[in-house]
């Protein structure tokens, strides 16, 4: 299984710490799909910058193929908005602009998001999430998606399988049920084993009123600060721009 | 010394109307005991464990009366979190027993929910990694382990928690042969430890020498008890008699050299002939076979150690396998991966994945004419689900769901049938049933059945492929 949501933790690379991960989602959902500051160039060349790091961190985990797809599609996209939009009109304006909301505003985040899935170990998360002081309550239902998505995918993958031996597929006979059949058997096995999970963490201890220990250390390295410097950065132009120093 | 585990007329009914309920159900489990529970599917033997564990009623919730002692807690005042330093419990799925995605932390979760010290963890975790010799499986993704692999993290994770008593619900469904032999090692090390073990199985030949007393349970009441040694020594007959399966076949198929076996007498009616069936996952082979003839119409068992490359070949066979690129024909009539897809099922070990529609009958007729209901009935009747037929797939057991995708391939005009693991949690009756239905399915359809089930080869299959290394030639 090589999905985009499997937690690979044997070979990730570069270590960050979750929360540094955390942090660049934040800011490439500010800045990149919020748009905030858009209208300072300054920020609008960091946001370009930041909105390449997803990339940057997908090679050092060895995951060269979806690295070049998002890098290569947000440099494309990037460069025909700046060179093309001026210039063009129309179906070929509405289209660009579709392109540049999906690419250059919403994958940069969400490819982020699909990087910390991977690349975090639930102790990891569980443990900086306990440092920033969020309650467990909190904690632990978030900490189930680590294990949640690449399960679903899984189940995902053999359905998908099923189906194509019943040649229920787009453009087929049952072209209309396409999606009911595909979501019936993703439900009934996600709820088994979302039941059967808890039931085997409940007998594990999970819950009790004792204070948890976690066996995890996180803390932040070089490589955070590179991060961090490189992303606050961003928030460091924006305010000089809102005050006039930078334009 | 006071008892271990206490139950005294506990009577239960499931809610939610699962199969299962227990009816005054006595029984005392001394310290330092390993007890085997066993009975046909829906005996209430997954009950008992559950009871033990807590999960009833605090988890599962219906009717409980009666009363449930564990090292002299009340099971019924206690929370399941409380249990946990005390109880310990493996489950049947590998797949949904693990909280954390990476092995290490697996191990120590239970443990780190107990609130120990970090050093007292650390040294935990050392001391159980060296007692079970998984050095080698530290640090890695839960997602990349074999189900063996996975069923020792998870006894590992029980183990450091050092409980009294350990209880395993059916440990052994996914796991081959050599996978139960390492499990086996660490029950036994946990009985030398002195710890209290109770298993609920079906599969039971691995069990011997191993549990010094047997419970055999039948409609949710212990209906026999036994002690170990007199209980293994029974034949396969009378254990068939009973219920259960038999501790060990004829035979064991694993034993035979790599390649085509024919194993009960067949009259050939042509073959499947495949060709250049070869296939790597990077570097890795996974599958070299230059020529194999099948013979059509037969029921050709599939076995060989986890990791042969069964799977592989059965997806190259039914064109599932992307970039695959062997050839197949079937009476000089050459086949693509596509045509292949058109002529085969494959009925998965977790058969949820394949049911969808909302009735049984919707769902057989989903590959075939909307004029063909008649015909659905009578392959549903031959199947003897038909009294199901308005019932929804997802709501019957195990067995009959596996009779339904088999149906809806029958219906399908699907002329070769791949089962994965077609009897894995069923019990003796279901098995022969299942047995027996694919050797009746007659001439037209050749049946090829992935199974490491050496009691299922011995009853219905003509033939046998054992494959080791992704190939078949005799080494």
């Amino acid at each position: 299984m090589d999905g985009l949501f499997t937690a690979d933790i044997e070979n990730r690379g570069l270590v960050l710490d979750p929360r540094t991960k955390l942090f660049v989602i934040i800011t490439l959902v500010i800045f990149a799909l919020g748009g905030t500051g858009s209208d300072i160039a300054a920020v609008r060349y960091g946001t370009a910058a930041v909105s390449i790091l997803p990339a940057v961190l997908l090679l050092t985990a060895k995951q060269y193929g979806k690295a070049a797809v998002f890098g290569i599609l947000f440099v494309a996209v990037k460069a025909a908005q700046l060179l093309l939009l001026p210039y063009i009109t129309g179906a070929a304006l509405s289209i660009l602009g579709i392109c540049c909301m999906v690419f250059v505003r919403l994958m940069p985040g969400l490819i982020m998001g699909a990087y910390m899935l991977s690349s975090t170990t639930v102790s990891e998360f569980i443990a900086a999430m306990h440092r920033m002081h969020i309650p467990q309550q909190i904690t632990i239902p978030l900490s189930v998606m680590f294990r949640f998505f690449p399960t679903v995918l899984e189940e995902f993958t053999s359905i998908n399988t099923a189906m194509k031996m019943r040649d229920i597929r787009i453009g087929g006979k049952y072209a209309g049920r396409f999606i009911e059949y595909r979501l019936v058997p993703l439900m009934v096995c996600s709820v088994n084993i979302g039941s059967e999970l808890s039931a085997a963490a409940l007998t594990r201890g999970l819950g009790t009123k004792v204070r948890r220990t976690n066996i995890c250390r996180i803390g932040f390295h070089v490589q955070d600060i590179a991060v961090l410097i490189l992303t606050a950065g961003l928030y460091i132009l924006w305010i000089l721009g809102m005050i006039g120093v930078v334009i | 010394m006071k008892d271990a585990v206490l139950l005294r007329d506990v009577t239960f009914q499931y809610a939610n109307g699962d199969s299962g309920a227990l009816n005054e159900v006595s029984m005392t489990v001394q310290h330092g005991e390993c007890v085997l529970l066993c009975g046909a599917s829906g005996c209430g033997k997954t009950t008992v464990t559950r009871l033990l564990n807590g999960l009833i009623p605090h988890y599962y919730g219906g009717a409980l009366s009666g009363e449930i002692t564990v090292f002299g807690r009340q099971i019924r005042e206690t929370a399941i979190e409380d249990l946990a330093g005390t109880v310990g419990s493996v489950f049947q799925n590998p797949r949904s027993q693990f909280f954390c995605v990476d092995t290490t932390a697996e191990i120590a979760f239970g443990c780190e929910n107990m609130g120990l010290p970090e050093a007292e963890i650390k040294q935990r975790l050392s001391k159980t990694v060296s007692e079970m010799h998984i050095q080698n499986l530290l640090d890695r993704s839960i997602f990349n382990l074999s189900g063996g692999e996975k069923q020792k993290i998870a006894c590992a994770g029980v183990s450091a928690m050092l409980p009294e008593l350990i209880v395993l619900d059916e440990p052994t469904s996914n796991l081959d042969l050599d996978a139960i032999a390492e499990l086996r090692t660490v029950i036994a090390a946990w009985k030398a430890q002195g710890k209290t073990v109770i298993i609920a199985e079906h599969r039971l030949g691995w069990l011997s020498g191993l549990c010094d007393r047997v419970l055999f349970m039948e409609k949710g009441r212990i209906s026999a008890e036994y002690a170990g040694d007199a209980f293994f020594s029974f034949t396969a007959e009378k254990l068939n008699g009973m219920g259960l399966r038999a501790f060990r076949a004829s035979r064991n198929y694993l034993e035979s050299k790599p390649g085509l076996h024919c194993i009960r007498p067949f009259e050939s009616a042509g073959s499947i002939s495949l060709t250049d069936f070869k296939f790597s996952y990077g570097k890795h082979t996974a599958l070299n076979i230059r020529n194999l003839n099948l013979p059509a119409g037969s029921v050709t068992a599939i076995v060989g150690h986890n990791g042969a490359g069964k799977s592989t070949f059965t997806r190259c066979l039914c064109g599932l396998q992307k970039g695959f690129k062997g050839r197949v024909s079937i009476g000089g009539k050459m086949l693509r991966p596509k045509d292949m897809m058109q002529l085969s099922y494959m009925v998965m070990q977790d058969v949820n994945h394949q049911l969808f529609a909302e009735t049984v009958l919707e769902e057989v007729l989903l590959g075939a004419e909307e004029s063909e209901k008649d015909k659905a009935l009578s392959v549903l009747e031959k199947l003897d689900i038909a009294e199901y037929k308005d019932r929804h797939p997802m709501s019957l057991s195990g067995g009959q769901k596996q009779r339904t995708a088999i149906a809806s391939a029958l219906l399908a005009g699907k002329k070769l049938l791949v089962l994965d693991e077609p009897t894995s949690g069923l019990d003796f009756r279901s098995m022969k049933s299942a047995a027996a239905l694919l050797r009746s399915l007659g001439r037209d359809i050749t049946v090829l059945i992935v199974t490491h089930d050496n009691e299922l080869i011995d009853r219905c299959c003509t033939h046998m492929l054992h494959i080791e290394n992704g190939s078949i030639a005799p080494d």
